[in-house]
């Protein structure tokens, strides 16, 4: 309970302080308040956005998007991370290919994208996928190669089968890589989103952002930044505590 | 209070088996491979009888193959030369009739104590219910009763090789290969230690081979002890220890004196510790 006190004091505090300075910089002339513009301001760019109703649609839109991607990117990762961990035949063939895709970005991956799968969500799922794919089977990958021996011996001397061994053994074993990775896998999420939305959508906080630049309208920007700021910050918290629950033995 | 807690329950299953457990040791060695490919012996042929349910110790100095014994006998590492047999079967690899309990802790932290005990009991076509009881009844030989649902990070170190101990001897396993489980644990604790696995061992009566360092540990609990030299290690001496049970280090008789300084005279020999 103190320490809950603590952490949304710190919070509090700690966003006055920026807004203050931001308030400051910009209501004191000091910077073109068309280029920079004052919190009112933004907040007034906020509610029009949301008396227009595209706010909240933008937000659901591109939520959307970024949970199918994550759920296609993040179940293939896994899967595909703990193969090419625990079967050798799949590690030959996939792994040399994975490590060359790693150095390429989403952002890349968006012309292509657009060839293929058209301007319509399908591009959107794919580049998010792919990002969210990367970091989570790396990461599987890590901790399913890497389950202490001890742990396997154990569980071949207690006459557990391969099948046994691998769901109740080397899974919970990797699930704390797993989790970081998932948990590194939505940030990018969000990363690939707005890659995927700033060019070829027609909605969405990317399109949004991308939109409002045409215009100049930095208030706007602002609050497409504000938002994935804040979505971004709940939905990692919302991981740390899931992910607190799954692997429970790892912090204690 | 301990006393009470530690009751023995002597399943049907686990009857006395003296006649099982038996493991001939011939001509065995090991090598690994070293760096730049070079092997690296680490343990030299090595024979050995070890007489069905008898309680054995493996001592030497650091370095010399106790483990490396102990994990060709579990069958955990293959053999560069001769053959180790359990029962007249050679041994080729892992084998659930070879119980483990692991220097380190190898309690699974994602299952609870019961989770940890069930594990061995899921091989057996055995029902839910009886799998729990069995596991249930193997917690309470080793006094942890009401500790069913922790999990391992939230017992102590004495407690953990506790469940490790039940996890093994719930399934009756014919031999147990203990590789210094008591390490790590305080003296104090290691002494409840010690005469719970005496009783569990009396009730079960598995071949125990039990790798220690410490020269008391191994005199109050074996019937042998297997004195190996430094490595690449070979036994250089075995040693009956005939003192009737139970033995007390601070209760020492004079030959439990004479067996201690007789080890410890032969591991001090020049070339026993130049490790
Ligand atoms: N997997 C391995 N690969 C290479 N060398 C190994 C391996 N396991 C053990 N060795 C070597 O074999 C020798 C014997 O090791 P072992 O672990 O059996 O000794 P030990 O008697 O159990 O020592 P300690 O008392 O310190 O546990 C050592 O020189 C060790 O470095
Ligand atoms: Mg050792």
């Amino acid at each position: 309970m103190d320490s809950h006190l603590k952490k949304y004091g710190q919070l509090i505090i700690s966003l006055s302080g920026v807004v203050a300075v931001w308030w400051l910089v910009s209501g004191l002339g000091l910077v073109n308040q068309n280029l920079f513009p004052t919190p009112p301001q933004v907040l007034a760019a906020a509610v029009e956005l949301y008396r227009d109703g595209v706010l909240i649609s933008d937000l659901q839109i591109s939520l959307k998007r970024a949970a199918i991607g994550f759920t296609i990117g993040a179940t293939l990762g896994v899967l595909v991370g703990l193969l090419t961990a625990r079967v050798f035949a799949v590690s030959l063939l996939l792994e040399p290919f994975l490590t060359l895709l790693r150095p390429i970005p989403a952002i890349a991956l968006v012309p292509i994208a657009i060839v293929w799968f058209g301007i319509g969500e399908g591009s959107k799922y794919f580049v998010i996928a792919y990002t969210v794919f990367l970091a989570v089977w790396l990461n599987t990958h890590a901790g399913a190669s890497s389950v202490a021996s001890t742990y396997i011996r154990a569980a071949r001397s207690l006459g557990a089968n391969r099948f046994r061994e691998f769901f109740e053994v080397v899974v919970p074993a990797a699930a704390p890589h797993i989790v970081v990775g998932l948990r590194l896998g939505a940030a990018l999420a969000f990363l690939s989103l707005v890659a995927a939305e700033l060019s070829g959508a027609s909605s969405g906080i990317g399109f949004r952002l991308q939109d409002a630049r045409q215009f100049i309208q930095t208030d706007r920007m602002f609050v497409g930044l504000i938002q994935l700021g804040i979505l971004g910050a709940l939905l990692d918290s919302v991981f740390v505590l899931i992910s607190r629950r799954l692997v429970h033995w790892e912090s204690a | 209070m301990m006393q009470a807690a530690l009751n023995l329950v002597v399943e049907p299953h686990s009857m006395p088996r003296t006649e099982l457990g038996r493991i001939d040791v011939e001509g065995a060695a090991v090598s690994f491979k070293g760096p730049k490919g070079k092997r690296i012996e680490a343990l030299a042929p090595t024979d050995l009888v070890i007489e069905p349910g008898s309680f054995v110790s493996l001592i030497g100095p650091s370095g010399c193959g106790k483990s490396t014994l102990l994990n060709a006998v579990g069958g955990f590492v293959p053999l560069s030369e001769g053959t180790i047999r359990l029962d007249g079967e050679p041994v080729t690899g892992i084998n659930p009739d070879v119980g483990v309990v692991f220097q380190q802790y190898a309690l699974f932290p994602w299952f609870t104590a019961l989770g940890n005990v069930m594990f061995a009991l899921k091989r057996f076509r055995l029902s839910k219910e009886e799998r729990r009881d069995r596991a249930m009844a193997a917690l309470k030989e080793v006094g942890l009763e009401g500790r069913e649902a922790n999990y391992p990070g939230q017992l102590s170190g004495g407690m953990r090789q506790r469940v490790a101990l039940a996890r093994t001897f719930v399934t009756s396993p014919k031999v147990l290969l203990m590789d210094e489980p008591f390490g790590a644990l305080d003296a104090q604790t290691r002494v409840v230690m010690h005469e719970i696995l005496l009783r569990v061992w009396e009730a079960h009566k598995a071949t125990v081979i039990f790798v220690t360092h410490d020269v008391d540990e191994a005199l109050i609990l074996s019937d042998r002890a297997h004195i190996m030299s430094a490595g690449p290690g070979r036994i250089i001496e075995t040693m009956e220890i005939t003192d009737d049970r139970p033995r007390r280090a601070h209760q020492v008789t004079e030959s439990f004196l004479r067996n201690r300084n007789h080890i410890i005279g032969l591991l001090r020999q020049p070339g026993a510790d130049d490790h």
